[in-house]
This record gives structure tokens, sequence and C-alpha cells, in this order.
């Protein structure tokens, strides 16, 4: 263990020794060349870029270390040890295994298709790496690549941003963006050392897909649109967040089209992007045939074919060469296809072929619903929606820049400013709706932001420069507007009026960076608390075995989430320190990927939430008085039940807390279970004047006899 | 339902359960037998009676305890009431009545339960036989009651925005009646709804026609660019924390109630004027800069130049403190310096 460690931080320090070389020669270079070779402008600001980005790239790996370096080389939390295991599994037994991999170790006695419920691009990338390190004869642990897979990735995210912060605005945007994603809170909360999580790649894969996107419709080459498709593709097998991507882009499309931005550009980027990333995506198995057949996709089928109406309707025109002739031929196609659109949809949804949409995307569309009818995802904190200063502390003083970037995109209005204006906006509102999104609008806060700072630094930098050569200038004239803000004669109006504005701007500027935000610091504190969640709830338990002296494998479940009791359902046979091999534990669903993984036994639920109906089986049985849980336990052939009570420790958020949504969870299929039975005057409570019903539950009352022994 | 639109819930809503053991022989229904668990439709309006009119059971028998209790407690009674004229808790016209398919006749005689509600002005010595310190405040009181504090059941104040359904859940749980489904009359009737898609589908057309020749407001970068700021300022200001968790604007103070509390402190949570207020002074702040570096350098004056770009500076320098200290004062999350040991 220590061993390894070691080896990670030893595989740290050679990465960070080898990039600080890098960045020495590169500097030594610098000095060089100057002196020597004399360099030409071009070639200088070259250099200059080019070390700027070595060193985000740097920075963003490093400030994602301090979990690695406070503590040690782990995975945090809940879904990344889901995800390890199946990595593990990956590198151990193959890639065809784990495609057809069926797991019984947990949602027993049902089991779950591993291969088909997941996507694989996190494990497949983890692997990659990690065969390749092997190849190259680096002895790593799979661990070991496994957390550090989500700092790696988001060092290149940040050259993705630059580029794609290259391609909206100029390449200073560029470099502004990739130095705000780098250290963007909102970003590193999720991609810290040990978050082995989808997300980790996922933002990367999102960001290079509209970047590759934006550049194909830019450039109208089909081989950035391919390589968009591929960045689809990529995505795809990452992250279900894709879906944003599938609406996003027809989205975008759609406004185009309605502002009379059509071209043929757009077209030969849409078509091949969508048919590709489509066939591609139909690859995995998790995605399947949603892509012609779920609710969610239809909209990007539909934008596709209106992009061949419209294309259709320009080749008409121009064969046609008789306004009236086309205009009511125009009138004709046009109330056809959509008919015919309309009509499909009718038939497809009624027959039920086309499915509908999920909860998930409901609660996006209409926020309330979830709330009323979708207690699963409501009571996932994740998923709550966000108060000010979550934003505040996600962004900070990004959310001030937003409004002007905005604004400058407003001014310059492309195919690509419209692109990242959608982007924010419709994040921004996604943000708004529950909290973890804030991780799909930090890439679009930081361009736009990045567009502010860098037009704003540009301007004045101009203005700089044009004042010495003001003498000679003409009058500007007032429509200076309709060109471009940093050509023409807009420079020498400046230059004319405004000598003593840059220095205003200057203070605005710092004045906003300084005036008690520091924000770089609250940058750098963000990776520092974000680390401590995990391991500080283990230093401020007592870390009790009273009750438990065999359960030594779910220490790991103990350093996690401070104290937990076991009940044992079965008497079993197994002697020694820990439970038999084919032991059953029901627990909540927050511990499944845990328990299976830390202390591989098999668990009734975990946090693949596919089947409700098995969660609320298991929440009506922690919520049922103990003879009435018995039943239901032994026909879910259960050995031990595992109930997290933090009461010992003063660990809040344990069991007793997460109560009553077991109670909700589980009335919302048997009826039985109703939530006033469990509260004392619409209270709940906890202590010894809770409800009768709530005293005598399965999940209450070895705690109530835990605290009781304790006091 | 009736709580909501009482004023300033200056309101106490009290349910009447007749149906109990006690008083079996009361408002029994005359085919049914008394628990019968057939579910009772609930019309929340209109009201099936006059709103003024006694309820017949306190003309014909001897209220119940309660009833008869408030009635004495009620201001200066100077002469002997028949019962015909006993209004001071004002009977509200039930919204939530239990009745059976052949109203109206018998329907009366099938009522388990009924609502009245009282006043604080008229009746403030029945809020003190109920202990009522919050308003508003709901209260079921049984027929077998002796004391009405303790016997009675109070309704969750937490539980009041969700109105009838969880008034209805309330009632089940409390006592042996069934209610029905509650018919809730749509927003739009069906007539209202096929003119308004009549209207729709006339409309459409030329929309299509005004996008295709591209001259509506959407096409107007300006009108865009004001929709986007407000976006923005919709999300940033937790707008959607507001709608989705019903957050008010404001909140009384527990300890003053003639205070208002306006900021919420703790993270997570946040109250409306809140999110509103720091989500402008964000707006503010953005749009001073790009108002700085983009529209006030065509000002050919430089002493309003300068001027404006004083004052936006002093504003934007206040907001931004203004929302770091309310933000470290909410979230109690203050960016600190780590200094060496030595300096301290």
């Amino acid at each position: 263990m220590v061993g390894k460690v070691e080896g990670a931080n030893g595989g740290v320090k050679s990465a960070q020794c080898g990039s600080k070389a890098t960045d020495l020669s590169a500097s030594n270079t610098s000095c060089f060349s100057l002196k020597t070779l004399k360099l030409k402008t071009k070639q200088q600001e070259l250099l200059i870029r080019v070390s700027i980005l070595c060193l985000v790239y740097i920075l963003a790996f490093i400030t994602r270390l301090f979990s690695v370096l406070r503590y040690e080389s782990m995975i945090h939390e809940f879904d990344p040890y889901f995800n390890y295991r199946t990595t593990l599994f990956l590198t151990q037994k193959g890639f065809y295994e784990f495609w057809n991999w069926f797991d019984s170790e947990s949602w027993y006695p049902l089991g779950r298709i591993i291969g088909g419920t997941l996507y694989p691009g996190l494990m497949v990338t983890a692997a990659l790496i990690y065969w390749s390190l092997r190849f190259l004869r680096f002895a790593v642990h799979i661990r070991e690549v496994c957390v550090l897979t989500a700092p790696f990735f988001a060092s290149n995210t940040t050259i993705v941003a630059y580029f794609f912060g290259k391609e909206l605005w100029d390449s200073g945007a560029g470099l502004v963006s990739a130095a705000l994603i780098a250290i963007c809170p909102g970003y590193i909360s999720r991609s810290v050392a040990g978050s082995y999580d989808n997300e980790g790649v996922a933002i990367f894969a999102l960001l290079l897909t509209f970047y590759l996107f934006v550049k194909a419709v830019n450039t109208g080459s089909l081989a950035w649109a391919l390589a968009s498709a591929f960045g689809y593709f990529y995505m795809v097998s990452a992250w279900g967040g894709y879906v944003f991507i599938i609406n996003l882009i027809p989205l975008y499309v759609m406004v185009l089209l309605i502002t009379g931005r059509y071209s043929m550009r757009l077209y030969v980027a849409y078509n091949c992007m969508y048919v590709l990333g489509m066939l591609l995506a139909m690859q995995i198995r998790f995605v399947g045939f949603q892509h012609v057949q779920s609710g969610e996709h239809m909209a990007a089928m539909g934008v596709f074919f209106l992009m061949q109406v419209f294309y259709f309707l320009d080749w008409v025109k121009y064969q046609l060469n008789d306004p009236r002739l086309f205009e009511a031929f125009l009138r004709i196609t046009v109330t056809c296809a959509v008919g015919v659109g309309a009509l499909a949809l009718g038939v497809g949804t009624a027959s039920g072929y086309i499915s509908p949409w999920t909860g998930r995307f409901y609660s996006l569309l209409d926020p309330t619903y979830a709330k009323d009818h979708i207690p699963i995802i409501a009571s996932v904190s994740e998923h709550q929606p966000t108060a000010w200063s979550s934003f505040m502390f996600d962004f900070h003083i990004l959310l001030f820049l937003f409004p002007a970037g905005l604004y400058f995109c407003f001014k310059r209005l492309s195919d690509a400013t419209i692109f990242i204006v959608m982007y924010g906006l419709t994040s921004m509102y996604f943000a708004g709706v529950m909290v973890r999104l804030i991780l799909v609008a930090t890439p679009a806060v930081c361009l736009v932001s990045a567009i502010a700072v860098s037009a704003t630094i540009k301007n004045l930098t101009q203005l700089a420069r044009v004042k010495s050569k003001v003498a000679h200038t003409g009058t500007g004239k007032r429509n200076f507007w309709c060109k471009g803000f940093f050509e023409g004669e807009f420079p020498y109006i400046c230059a004319h009026i405004g000598s003593n504005m840059g220095v205003y701007t200057v203070l605005h500027l710092i004045n906003l960076c300084l005036s008690r935000g520091m924000v770089l610091l609250h940058c750098f504190l963000v990776p520092f608390t974000c680390s401590v969640d995990m391991p500080l709830i283990a230093h401020g338990s007592h870390q009790k075995h009273i009750h438990l002296p065999q359960l030594s494998w779910l220490q790991g479940v103990l350093m996690v989430t401070g104290s937990f009791l076991m009940i044992t359902v079965k008497h079993t046979s197994g002697s020694g320190k820990n439970t038999p091999q084919d032991a059953k534990v029901m627990s909540w669903w927050d511990y499944g990927y845990q328990i299976t993984a830390m202390g591989n036994r098999t668990v009734i639920v975990d946090n693949n939430t596919w089947n409700n109906t098995h969660i609320a089986t298991v929440g009506r049985a922690m919520s049922s008085y103990e003879d009435e849980a018995y039943e239901i336990m032994r026909s879910l052939d259960v050995d031990y039940v595992l109930v997290v009570f933090g009461g010992v420790t003063g660990y809040s958020s344990d069991d007793i807390n997460k109560f009553l949504w077991m109670v909700r969870i589980g009335g919302g299929v048997f009826p039985v279970i109703k939530e006033p039975d469990y509260l004392v005057n619409g209270e709940y409570r906890v202590d010894k004047g809770a409800a009768p019903k709530m005293l005598n539950c399965l999940i209450q009352s070895p705690c109530q006899k835990e605290q009781l022994e304790d006091e | 339902m009736a709580i909501s639109a009482a004023p300033l819930s200056l309101l106490l809503t009290l349910l009447f359960s007749l149906l109990s053991p006690s008083a079996p022989h009361l408002l029994r229904p005359r085919r049914r037998p008394p628990h019968s668990r057939v579910p009772i439709p609930v019309w929340r309006h209109p009201p099936l009676r006059p709103p003024r009119l006694p309820l017949p059971h306190l003309r014909r028998r001897s209220p119940p305890l309660l009833a008869t209790h408030l009635l004495r407690r009620r201001p200066a009674p100077r002469q002997v009431r028949t019962p015909a004229q006993i209004a001071p808790i004002r009977v509200r016209p039930p919204r939530l009545l239990l009745h059976r398919q052949q109203r109206p006749r018998p329907f009366l005689s099938l009522s388990k339960l009924f609502f009245c509600d009282l006043e604080f002005r008229d009746a403030q010595s029945s809020f003190s036989l109920f202990g009522v310190n919050a308003l508003p405040h709901i209260r079921l009181v049984p027929a077998t009651a002796r004391n009405l504090k303790d016997d009675s059941h109070q309704m969750d104040a937490g539980d009041l925005s969700r109105l009838a359904e969880s008034m209805a859940q309330f009632v089940e749980s409390k006592t042996k009646l069934t209610i029905g489904p509650i018919h809730r009359p749509p927003m739009v009737s069906k007539t209202q709804l096929t003119v308004l898609i009549a209207a729709l589908l006339i409309w459409v057309p030329f929309v299509v026609k005004k996008l295709i020749s591209g001259d509506t407001l959407l096409h107007d970068p300006k009108v865009l660019l004001a929709g986007s700021v407000f976006v923005y300022f919709f999300s940033v200001s937790g707008a959607m924390h507001n709608i989705i968790r019903n957050m008010p604007m404001f909140m009384a103070d527990r300890n003053d109630p003639s205070k208002l509390v306006f900021f919420y402190q703790g993270s997570g949570m946040q109250l409306g004027a809140e999110g509103f207020a720091v989500g402008s002074l964000y707006t503010v702040v953005g749009l001073l800069l790009a108002f700085v570096t983009h529209v006030l350098v065509r000002v050919r004056n430089v002493t309003v130049q300068r001027l404006v770009m004083i004052v936006s500076l002093l504003v934007s320098f206040w907001a931004v403190k203004m929302v770091v200290s309310l933000d470290n004062w909410k979230t109690g999350y203050g960016i600190h310096m780590y200094w060496p040991s030595s300096w301290q």
C-alpha cells in the first residue's frame, strides 16, 4: 500500500519535474534566442503563448493534487468506487469479459448487467492509460491511474479551452479561458485527484465536441465535422450528459436557421456530425437505439430533416428561377414537411415506438416535476436547486464578468459567438435547476468571461499603443459600430477622447479582482477544501468497534462515513473476523457501491438506481417494525443490515438524517408506509419524543440502543 | 384552499369531526354504514349552501362541546340567541364538502366534518383556548374532545403550503373518513382552450412568414441581449430555487414578528428577495464593465467621462464588496491567508 502510494507520488513528481524541465528549457531558449537569434515579434508572441499554455497545463494538474498530497492516493465518495471496481475488472479480465459482465454481487437477487448499463468511456480511458504505461515499463497500480485520471483530463481541457477561445474570439481570449478553466472552482470540485467519476473525462469530451463542431461550422470542413462526431462518440461513451449536446446543437442550428444564417458550412457540419455521431453512439450498449427511439433525441432528428428541407428548397429555388412558382412550391413543401413530421412524431409516440422523456429530463424542463413525482431524483443532494451562494462559491469573479462577456459577444455576433452565448445561457439555466449542472456551465462561463477580460484588456492596450500615433488621425464617424471593434476608426476615437480612460479601466479591473475578492486564493482554497471532506470525518470519529469486532472488512466504510451499525439477520456460521464471503448486506443505496468495491460483499441495492421498486422495498424494510422488516429481509435473503449512525461520532449525514427519504421512496411504491407516521406534529424528531413508529422501526431501534448505551 | 386566501392568515380553521363513538347518533348517513370506505368526492367550489345559513344540526340539537364553548366566548352576548342566530364562528362555506351522489337533500346529514374559521379580532379568547401562537393554524377537533388544547390535532404548519392534498391527507390520517378525488377546475376551460388553439393555429403562419422575412423582435440584437442578460440574472439569482422550493420573498423574524428577515443565513437555502438582490448586484457590475469599455469611450466630454467612470468604479467596488461580505456572512466561508506562523 505504502509502496504504491509512494509510487504514485513519485510518478506525479516525475511528471512535474518533466514539465518543469521543459519549461526551464523553454525559458532558457527564450532568453537565449531573444538576445542572439533576434526573434521577430510574432515569434516572441508565439513563444510566450506556448509557455503560458504549458504553465496553465501544469497548474491545472497540480491544483487538483491537494487530496493526494494531504492524505493519500485514494478514491473518493460513492460512484468512483464503482468505477474503480469496474476498471479493475476491465484490466484484469479484458475488454470482452467486461463488456459481457453480469454482476451478481449487486442488486441481489436481480443482479445487474454491468456492460450494458454503464458508460464505459471512463474505464476504457483509464485502462488504456494503464496499459500504455505498462507497455512503457512504468510499474503503476491501476488505482494510481484512476486517481490521477481526472486531473490529467482537466489539464487537457485547458488546451481545448484555449483552442475554443481562439476560435470564438482571439488567442488572447483563448489563453485567458485556459487559465480560468484551470482554476475555476466549479470544475475543480469535480475533478480533484481521486474523484474518479464520469464527469472528469466528460467535461473534456463535451468541450472538445463543441469546439470541433464550432470549428466545423466556421470552416465548413468535413474533416472537422468528422472529428466532432468522434468527440461526440467519446462523450456518449463517457457520460449521460451527452443529452445536453444532442439537444443544444440542434437548438443552435435552429437559431441559425431562424436568424437567416443558414449556410453550406452549417449543412455540412451538422449533417456529418449528426449522422456519424448517431451511428457511433449506437455502438454504446447503454445508449443503443435511443437516438432513434427516445423523445429526448427527437429534436436532433427533427432539425436534421429540416436541414434537408432547407437544402432542397435552396436547390429548387436555384432550378426554378421563377419567384412565384417557387413560393407556391415553398408553401406546399413546408406544409407537407411539417405535417408529415408532426404525424410521424404523433404516431411514434402513440404506438410507443418513441419513448417519452425520462424523469431527469422532465425535471430540467419543469423543475417542480421531480419534487412531486420522483422522490428518488429529488432525494439526491446533487439534484437540489442552486442558491446564489453556490453560484458564488463555484464561479466567484466569473459571475461579474459574464454579463460583460455576453455584451461583447452580442456586439460581435458570428456563428461562433452565437454558439457560446447559447451554450452559456442554457447551461446557466440548467445550473440553476440542479447544483450538479454547474459543472456543465463552467466551461461556458469561463469562455464568456475570458472574452470579457480579453476584449477589455485588448481594448486598453490598443488605446495605449494608438495614443502615440494619435497626432495624425482624422475624426471618427458615428457609425463605427458597424465595423469590427478593434478596427477602423475606433482606436483613434478612443485615443482622441479618452487619453485617461485606460487608467480608469485598469483600475476598474483591479478593483474587481482585488476588492476583498482574492479570487485566486479562493480558487486554490477550493481544491483544498474539496479534498478535505472525506477524510476529515474519519478524524472526528472515535472509530468505535464496540458492536462489531467481526467487521474489519468494512473499515473502509468506517473511514468514509463515521460509524455504522451492523445488524445480523441470520445466524451465520462464519467464525473469524470477517463476514462470510457470500454474505448479503442490506443498506440504503448510498453505500452500495462502497460495500461491493471495498468489502467485496453482495448488496441488495446500490447507487445505480435503476430499479425503483427494489429500492422502495429496502426503504420499506428500513421503516417497518422489526418483525415486519424481518419478513421482508428474509424474502430478500439478507444476512446483514448496515446502518450508518453518526450519533456517537457527531457525523451528521447518517442514515437517521436520510431516513425520511427512505420513508418517502418506500411510501411511493408501498402506500403502507406513510410519512406522517414518522413525524410528531409534522416535525421530524429523533430523540425520545419521536413518533412511536419511528422509535421502533428497523433502522432506528439499534441506533437508539446505541445512543442510550452511550449515554 | 381557504387558508391561503384568508386575510394575512389571521385565521384559525377548525375542523370538527363529528364522527366519533360518543356521538354516533349525530348526522349518520341513512343508507350507508357509518364507516363506509366509499371515496367521497370533494368539491372545492362553489359552495353548495348559502354561506350564512347556520348549520341545521346546530338548530336541531345541542351543538357539540366545542361549538358551545366558542359560542359562549363570543364578545358581548347581550341577549339569548336562538341557535339560528349563531354565526359567531363564521361558518365558512364549506369548500371541502363531503357529500354523496344523491345530493342535495340529505347531504348535510352525511357531513362528518365541518369547517369553521375564526377571526382573531372577533375571538381572541378562543385563540388562547387552543393555545395558538402562530398563524395560519389548522386544527381538527373530534367530537370526543374534552380538553380543546390536548384532545384536538393540529395540522403541521409546514404542510399548509401544500393545501388541498395535504388537507385531505391530514383529515384522512386523523379520522376514518375517506376523501375522494379533489376536483380542480382547469385554468382554462375546454371552450377557451379550443379558442386558444384556433387562435394559435391562425397566428402561426403569420409568425413563420415574419420569421422568414426576418423582421421580428428576435432579429434585434438588443432585445436578444436584454433577454440573455435576463436569463443570466434569473439563474444566478437562484429564482429556480425559489420556484422549486416555494420560498417566500421574505420571512417575519421569529423573535420579533414586526421585523422582516430578507437574508437567510446558511448555505443551500435562500429567500426570494435575497437572491434577486445579489443577482442584480452581479448584473450591474458586469454591465458597468461593458458600458465603461464600450459606450463611455464614445462620450466626447472628458469631464462627463471621468465623472461617470468614477461613479461606476465606486458602484462596482461597493457591489463586489457587498456580495463578498454577504457570501461570507451567509456561508461562513471566508477566504483567508495562510501567513507564516512567525508573522502572527
